[in-house]
């Protein structure tokens, strides 16, 4: 009993943590058909937004707002000095976004060096849920992302702006002639992209190791998930982190962290070679 | 008529130009500035530097200054041995001082063919026994001989479980810790491999929580280990199992932080915080030498040091720096560093080991056991 809870809930923290990892990855290709391959580097980027706050004297709570500002800078230069000039181009902003990648994490290991760093727990200790001990920050953080991706989807749904980037994802040409700045709207939905990536490291900073070459893990991981949920809807990523963490949760604790792994790459594969378009395809 | 004129200058010059290159002793040394250990590049660096001037300060090898040629083999094996071929071919390096993976140890000692003098420094598995090749490297056993039963005696540790990543350095040393788990009164109850770029341990977490393990010996290295040791501290594991590292330095260390640190031991030949007169000058030294520049220590690059130590102990035994005459004399050389003192039997060296306690977010020495054997036997 006490160890399916903890089964459980440790698929419910990889579930979610999978899912705030890969939003980003998912409204970038969604709604502009960019991979864009340096999402693990805005990650990354989320996660030293720590960093940067305790240089400047900050207290932590700020990290949320230098994140923000930080991250939302970066992939805003990035927007009008590189992605810009790629939609429609699906390989050319592939190798762009790569080299954007490699560049990140030198800059990154120039300004604040190769050593690990540590971001500690904001909140400490274990919740005792009847005998079992969970930490309490990951109880909370899946709570967090619960919440979030809710009114995210209501939003979507429900909001002008989430009409107007459902039109221009469905039809870019007649909706500029209705009006739509298709342009500008692009722009946002690629910062929006990548400050989803940023929060999902300012958030999981505490839990992982920080350096800079951690976005790959970030990466891989998230594009394992958009490939077998179906690249681009909410409702694929829903699908496919539930699909892959759980199956990656499943494995580990049944056989062991290399059978966990192996499942993911193998369904990742056939998912790939069988079913490109994943398990939600768009009606 | 000016051409004989010009005979002179250009012998003068000539003359200048070789006798440099005659009167000092090239040494290569071979350390990882890019790829996943290139963490470690900028304080072997600084230990060589450190190494070179005391060499030179005591009268160089053979009465020869030493200067250092740096090559890097944070890349591949058959680019680190193309790197080590234009030292060794090309720049006119007489003996090599490496601190790098072993793939790329096999590699260079097979370019090597025992030829050229090479060190060792880095914590490896054990069991190197190529001609021409010396290692002040702490083995296994020299790591975990001394300390698993230190940690029995002094905190109960008995039921130890075993987690390292799936490859040869985790899997020998936890070859080397089961007979001396046995010989402590312990027992094993729990083994477990995972891959290289493993982020998530819950599984594993779960797994030692069930075994009733009371110790954990961590052979993960770099990221994975700081990942596991965050994870280990969240959910309180901490209380129920002391942990015992092999490769957890000072970086790795400040990754995992003071929450994921309670109960953290690590066994290595250097700490920065080892209180010694000579490993205190040693660091006071490096930070006035490098001021801001100063990379952190930790047994990693500052084996560098220990590296080129030997080299020069065993070119000065020998009297020149030819391999086959080194390997003659070279057994029974001593030298001191910032660990102690060192002996060399057979091709490793017996040297003093520390035990730390991370406990609080930084190491502090808690047990140190001189002269511990290498238990490396070679035909």
């Amino acid at each position: 009993m006490e160890t399916a809870l903890l089964i459980g809930l440790n698929a419910a923290w990889q579930i979610a943590a999978l899912a705030l990892l890969a939003l980003g990855l998912a409204i970038v290709f969604g709604l502009l058909r960019i991979l864009n391959m340096a999402h693990g580097e805005f990650v990354m980027l989320g996660a030293y937004s720590h960093v940067l706050t305790a240089q400047m004297g900050l207290p932590p709570v700020m990290a949320l707002v230098v994140c923000l500002g930080f991250v939302g800078l970066a992939a805003l230069l990035v927007e009008r000095l590189v992605v810009r000039h790629l939609y429609d181009r699906m390989f050319d902003s592939l190798l762009a976004t790569w080299a954007l990648s490699i560049l990140m994490r030198e800059a990154v290991e120039l300004v604040w060096g190769r050593s690990f760093r540590n971001v500690p727990l904001p909140i400490e200790g274990v919740t005792q849920i009847g005998s079992t001990g969970y930490p309490t920050y990951r109880l909370l953080v899946i709570a967090l992302i619960v919440g979030f991706f809710v009114l995210l989807w209501l939003w979507y749904r429900r909001s002008l702006t989430g009409v107007r980037l459902r039109a221009m994802v469905s039809n870019p040409s007649l909706a500029r002639t209705a009006g739509i700045n298709t342009a500008r709207l692009s722009a946002m939905a690629f910062v929006t992209g990548c400050l989803c990536a940023g929060l999902a490291g300012l958030v999981l900073a505490p839990v992982l190791a920080i350096e800079p070459n951690m976005g790959l893990d970030a990466l891989i991981r998230s594009f394992f998930a958009l490939v077998v949920g179906g690249l681009g809807t909410l409702e694929g990523l829903g699908i496919g982190v539930a699909v892959v963490g759980g199956l990656q949760a499943g494995l580990s604790a049944a056989v062991s962290q290399t059978a966990g792994y192996l499942g993911v790459l193998v369904l990742a594969i056939i998912f790939l070679w069988r079913r490109p378009d994943g398990l939600y395809r768009r009606r | 008529m000016k051409i004989i004129r010009l005979v002179p200058l250009a012998s003068a010059l000539a003359v200048t130009l070789a006798l440099p290159a005659l009167a000092e002793v090239r040494i290569g040394v071979l350390i990882p500035d890019s790829g996943p250990a290139g963490l470690f590049g900028p304080s072997s660096r600084q230990a060589a530097q450190l190494a070179a001037e005391d060499i030179n300060a005591a009268g160089g090898i053979n009465g020869e200054p030493v200067t250092l040629v740096f090559g890097d083999v944070g890349v591949p094996p058959a680019q680190a041995v193309q790197t080590a071929q234009r030292l060794w071919r090309g720049e006119g390096v007489q003996g090599f001082v490496g601190m790098h993976d072993s793939a790329v140890r096999a590699a260079l000692i097979g370019q090597f063919r025992g030829q050229v003098p090479y060190v060792y420094s880095g914590v490896y598995e054990g069991g190197e026994c190529a001609p021409g090749t010396w290692l002040t490297a702490e083995t296994p056993a020299q790591q975990l001989a001394p300390t698993i039963p230190w940690l029995a005696e002094n905190h109960g540790a008995s039921r130890w479980y075993l987690i390292g990543n799936d490859y040869n350095w985790p899997r020998d040393t936890n070859d080397a810790a089961r007979p001396v788990i046995a010989e402590a009164g312990g027992e094993i109850v729990g083994e477990e491999y995972v891959p290289l770029g493993t982020s998530d341990y819950d599984a594993s977490l779960q797994r030692i929580r069930a075994s009733g393990a009371d110790a954990v010996l961590v052979t993960l290295v770099g990221g994975d280990s700081v990942a596991f040791n965050i994870g280990f501290g969240a959910f309180g594991l901490d209380g129920q199992a002391l942990r015992l590292g092999t490769l957890i330095e000072e970086n790795t260390l400040a990754g995992i932080g003071a929450a994921g640190a309670n109960r953290l031991f690590a066994a290595m030949g250097f700490f920065a915080s080892i209180e010694s007169e000579a490993a205190q000058a040693f660091a006071a030294r490096h930070a006035q030498t490098f001021g801001a520049e100063a990379a952190q220590l930790n047994g990693m690059g500052q084996s560098v040091y220990d590296g080129l130590m030997l080299l020069s102990a065993l070119g000065n035994a020998a009297g020149s720096m030819d391999a086959s005459a080194i390997a003659q004399s070279g057994d029974g050389t001593a030298f001191s560093s910032p660990r102690g003192e060192a002996v060399l039997e057979g091709n490793h060296v017996a040297q003093t080991i520390y035990l730390a306690e991370g406990t609080g977010g930084a190491f502090s020495v808690v047990a140190s056991f001189d002269s511990v054997p290498h238990g490396v036997t070679c035909e």
